[in-house]
């Protein structure tokens, strides 16, 4: 329905007009197609892991010359010791050594994200990032996909989380999903807010007066709209390509 | 976090309509999603909305009855091996008789997957969905 007025009224959302405009610039194929966070079919076994970031291998500074310091004798005639050596100081260890929980996080998550897409996803500094609000797809390698509005992002290193809400069978489920997990195998952005919500964390959409109840019709939408821009020979039949396209992604 | 006295909602057809927990089978101080425990009918399904003599005819549990339940969906957040955590909007179970078997014959409402780990598959496989 969204799609629909944008399309009709193209200066009448301005913000989605710029993003189009974003997505229109020569850009990588995969990345024009949506942002998708999909894991490349690679192996884990088969690529090691970048080796982690000798703190060691940073060149050892050399203990600092001492320099001799003389006093003026008060009284030449008593002979008393007027010259000592003065160290200078140390550089301090914590500006040539990376800090270790931050870089043993950027090489986990350089691990687990080759291409940088999920961290892309989800980073402050992309204006296309997905955001509070939105209503996501998290496809996992067991089980179905499952979709909901995000409450909130919990940014922690590698061990970053999203929370989705959705309502089944007219209880509300929420899952939290760590978005580096192997696990998971593409995040997307089915549905965006409209406004910014003005909020980190919308715990108040638990509440039954702002609840948005369940997202499958966005999500169906979203599937179709997919289906056309993806297939053109098969967009005509309707569920029978929505079925597919929701199974076999790549 | 079932434990005693926690109102539990059922959502199979045996009956029950909110069940009271009495015990928690096995040493645990807190029942979750696959958790057994003993359960104490507290209200009817359909003593409200049709005749008492009517419902009770189709109703395979009364109140006061003491059965034993599972649980199939908390408000307390589960994690799961992999990291990601479930929780659901209300506390729910299924009855069972003393062998394990559901009463009801089917499950009204989405259940936690992890009752696939706890061995009740026949529960889960009477659910519409799973979460």
């Amino acid at each position: 329905m969204l799609t629909h007025t944008t399309a009709r009224r193209p200066l009448g959302a301005w913000k989605s007009v710029l993003r189009h405009a974003r997505q229109q610039r020569p850009t990588p194929v995969s990345l024009l197609r949506t942002m998708t966070t999909q894991t490349t079919p690679d192996t884990p076994s088969a690529v090691e892991p970048p080796p982690p970031p000798m703190p060691a291998a940073t060149p050892k500074p050399s203990p600092p010359k001492p320099y001799l310091h003389s006093l003026k004798p008060q009284r030449p005639n008593t002979p008393t010791r007027s010259t000592f050596a003065v160290y200078p100081r140390v550089p301090s260890s914590r500006a040539l050594t990376p800090a270790p929980l931050e870089s043993y996080h950027a090489q986990q998550v350089r691990r687990l994200d080759r291409k940088g897409l999920r961290t892309r996803l989800f980073s402050k500094a992309n204006p296309d990032a997905a955001k509070p609000g939105d209503v996501l797809q998290v496809t996992t390698k067991r089980g179905e996909p499952f979709a909901g509005v995000c409450l909130s992002i919990r940014r922690a290193g590698v061990d970053t989380a999203i929370l989705l809400r959705n309502t089944m069978t007219k209880i509300g489920v929420e899952m939290w999903y760590k978005i580096y997990s192997p696990n998971i195998l593409g995040i997307e952005i089915v549905w965006r807010r409209p406004k910014r919500a003005r909020r980190a964390r919308l715990m108040y959409m638990r509440q039954p007066k702002h609840d948005m109840g369940n997202v499958d019709h966005l999500v169906s939408e979203w599937r179709r709209t997919r289906n056309v821009f993806s297939s053109k020979g098969k967009a005509g039949k309707g569920k029978d390509a929505s079925a597919t396209g929701a199974k076999g992604r790549r | 976090m079932i434990q005693l006295k926690t109102m539990l909602n059922c959502i199979d057809n045996s009956g029950a309509a909110v069940v009271e927990c009495a015990l928690i089978v096995g040493q645990k101080r807190h029942a979750t999603i696959g958790d057994r425990f003993v359960a104490i009918v507290q209200k009817q399904r359909g003593a409200s909305d049709a005749g008492m003599g009517a419902a009770s005819a189709a109703n395979k549990v009364k109140r006061g009855d003491i059965r034993h339940a599972i649980v199939v969906r908390t408000k307390k957040k589960v994690q799961r091996p992999d990291g990601s955590v479930v929780r659901f909007d209300d506390n729910a179970c299924v009855l069972i008789n003393k062998s394990g078997d559901p009463i009801g014959t089917r499950v009204n409402g989405v259940v936690g997957a992890e009752l696939r780990r706890r061995k009740w598959s026949k529960i889960l496989s009477m659910a519409p969905t799973h979460a």
